[in-house]
């Protein structure tokens, strides 16, 4: 289907946040998607009303008064969850136009991507005559805890749903997504909005990336992109976006784009994936190499402030992990922070006379809850420290639940970004786990915090238009 | 199929954007090219559409002094470009050794018109050390390109070129963008004297 040229973005709100939901092919076989979809609704206590819609209805399904057609219904609907067979989803696109539902999610599969182009077409030549924002087919569909929404057809049991925050994700791929939608739950970092768009009909990833951009519950965009299909659009999209909110993204699919051989030297060297890479370096995104970064960058930019300086402060209990900090800072084009003769004297009045008193800050294994508090304090005071990287190892005596606290408080002041480092298993996942679910990003590497800091310091010198 | 754009045309435009091209002209002798020469180096090429890298088809001779020289190069190149014809043969002016940088601009079928530069010479293809942006670009994005070569260094080393190259980019992107191309190359660009020396020109339609 040829969009439209102009700048139009599909709205996108009655999709995540409806009031009323027609799911069409629910069902009480609990083996098709209609079903789980259904399912997920009652579990995750969606508010408004549900109608299920199935062809051979009679009486209820799973509790609620079924429908033949959703003609029938002749109520108010803003979502039609589309689940049946793809050879009748065509027809269906022209019931829910009759219906005047405000969305639609086509979660079916079998277009485009298992070579079904016919049923495509057709599917694209339903759309065409509509104005109505459809989503899909071949997608998980979208998710937004706050309005208890949730098409995806997964089993609640199978997948955490993420506690109500401010991180979006959206993703063209339903396996990236549902997988990285359970780490984001793990992680203990909210969401706002979870979108998978599958095939992309209609709405695409500008609409998807200027919807999140202007939804005000959202304040960082993680996004999983195979390709763009509006070039210049995405650009036009992406330039609003990465002024208002970090958006981090990860690129799949890199593939060789365009036969034929290079005429010029420069034809040879800038190939798509060249091109995606300048693209987001020259539009203020945020790219991360692995699924990983993802969820490194997204909880930094999730809960700290940002800042253009890149002097940054090591606080540890452990000296092979400030070499290791430090190797990591200068690495990732960051660097260690000068403490002031001020800090000197407060440091040194404080801090047992083992202590040298210099960066990387090196409290030795006896630090505990007040060294630390100390040291935040101080240096956080000082101008010439723009950002920490904390290493708190919970193997050593000093360092208890009381570490935890400090850390969380230092953290609630929003003073100055700062990242945790705590490397260990059992016992110490027990104290991150308290500090992440207060909003402290805790990495289990020194490379990892120091990869985020360097992605919060770049973007906010983007955003700021400090030179690089 | 991308059309080369005929070489004088090139130059015209190059000129249009206020960036300097080596002095040069279409010679039909040896003589014409011994004139032109006037006791000076010059580098003799013969340019064809069908030839699209003249150093390796052997379409190029260099550092030719004096008319012996001139002479000899002439006939030599005109046996080698016979397979090539239509061909021209061009004198220019032997320019000064320096660095050899790349800039250009190609066309992706998504985000359409790029611009890049990068280390050139024989290291474009080995290091692959460039910077690419989508056209039209701001003077920030100039810089912000010219800090991603991990060459910044020696091509770049002092306030005087950074602004030199950076006001370069910033016309040839002008130029790519504002005209009916697919693809440009200055290649090479070379740097020497705090001035640069565009050799040569490649413009596809």
């Amino acid at each position: 289907m040829k969009r439209k040229e102009k700048l139009e973005y599909a709205d996108l709100t009655h999709i995540l946040s409806p009031k009323s939901v027609a799911v069409i092919g629910a069902t009480e076989n609990p083996a098709k998607v209609g079903h789980a979809i259904m399912q997920n609704y009652i579990d995750v206590g969606f508010q408004g009303s549900v109608y299920p819609i199935n062809i051979g209805a009679q009486g209820k399904i799973m509790g609620f008064q079924a429908y033949k057609s959703i003609l029938d219904v002749k109520k108010p609907i803003d979502l039609a969850v589309i689940a049946i067979p793809a050879e009748f989803v065509s027809a269906t696109i022209g019931q829910c136009a009759k219906a005047q539902v405000k969305g639609i999610v086509i979660v079916t599969s079998g277009f485009a991507e298992v070579g079904n182009q016919k049923l495509e077409n057709a599917l694209n030549k339903a759309l065409s005559k509509i104005k109505i924002p459809t989503i899909g087919p071949n997608c998980l569909g979208v998710m937004d805890p706050r309005a208890r929404n949730d098409t995806l057809f997964l089993p609640t049991y199978k997948i955490d749903r993420p506690k109500v925050g401010g991180v979006s994700f959206a993703s063209q791929s339903g396996s990236v997504g549902s997988s990285i939608l359970d780490l984001i739950s793990a992680e203990g970092f909210g969401l706002s909005k979870f979108i998978s768009y599958g095939n992309a009909s209609m709405v695409d990833e500008v609409d998807v990336l200027n919807y999140l951009a202007h939804d005000k519950d959202t304040k960082v965009i993680l996004y999983y992109l195979e390709g763009v299909k509006r070039g210049r659009q995405f650009i036009e999209a992406a330039k609003t976006a990465t002024k208002l909110k970090p958006v981090v993204i990860i690129k799949g699919g890199i593939t060789a784009q365009g036969a034929g051989a290079a005429h010029s030297h420069t034809a040879s060297l800038a190939g798509s994936h060249e091109a995606y890479e300048a693209v987001f370096k020259q539009y203020g995104f945020i790219t991360g190499d692995s699924l990983e970064d993802l969820l490194y960058f997204g909880k930094v930019f999730d809960t700290q402030p940002l800042t253009d300086g890149n002097r940054i402060a090591v606080l540890t209990n452990g000296g092979g992990h400030g070499v290791l900090a430090t190797d990591a800072i200068y690495a990732n084009g960051l660097a260690l922070a000068e403490m002031s003769k001020r800090s000197e004297r407060a440091l040194r009045a404080a801090m047992p006379p083992i202590v040298n008193i210099r960066m990387p800050f090196d409290m030795s294994g006896e630090a505990n809850a007040t060294s630390y508090s100390k040291a935040l304090e101080v240096l956080g005071d000082d101008p010439g420290v723009d950002a920490f990287m904390v290493i708190a190892l919970f193997q050593t005596p000093g360092a208890d639940e009381n570490l935890v606290t400090t850390l969380i408080k230092f953290s609630e002041q929003k003073k100055k970004p700062m990242v945790v480092v705590s490397t260990g298993s059992a016992y110490t996942k027990s104290h991150t786990a308290l500090m992440e679910a207060s909003g402290v990003p805790v990495y289990d590497s020194p490379t990892a915090a120091a990869r985020s800091l360097a992605a919060l310091i770049n973007y906010s010198r983007y955003k700021n238009g400090v030179e690089e | 199929m991308p059309e080369l754009m005929e070489y004088s045309k090139a130059n015209f435009l190059l000129k249009k954007y206020g960036i300097r091209s080596v002095g040069s002209k279409y010679v039909s002798t040896a003589v014409e090219a011994v004139q032109f020469a006037k006791g000076k180096p010059i580098v003799l090429k013969a340019i064809s559409t069908r030839a699209l890298h003249k150093s390796k088809s052997g379409l190029i001779q260099l550092n030719l002094q004096g008319e012996v020289e001139i002479k000899k190069a002439f006939t030599a190149l005109t046996k080698k470009a016979g397979k090539f014809k239509p061909y021209k043969m061009q004198a220019q002016h032997m320019v000064k050794n320096g660095l050899e940088i790349i800039m250009g601009g190609n066309t992706d079928p998504q985000f359409g018109k790029l611009i890049l530069i990068g280390l050139g010479g024989i290291y474009v293809e080995t290091f692959k050390d460039f910077a690419l942006r989508v056209c039209p670009i701001t003077p920030r994005d100039a810089r912000s390109m010219l800090n991603q070569l991990k060459s910044n260094g020696i091509i770049a080393p002092d306030d005087a070129s950074k602004k030199m190259i950076g006001e370069l980019l910033l016309k040839v992107s002008r130029l790519f963008y504002e005209n009916d191309i697919s693809e440009l190359d200055l290649n090479p660009l070379i740097l020497h004297d705090g001035t640069y020396d565009a050799v040569d020109l490649r413009i596809l339609k």
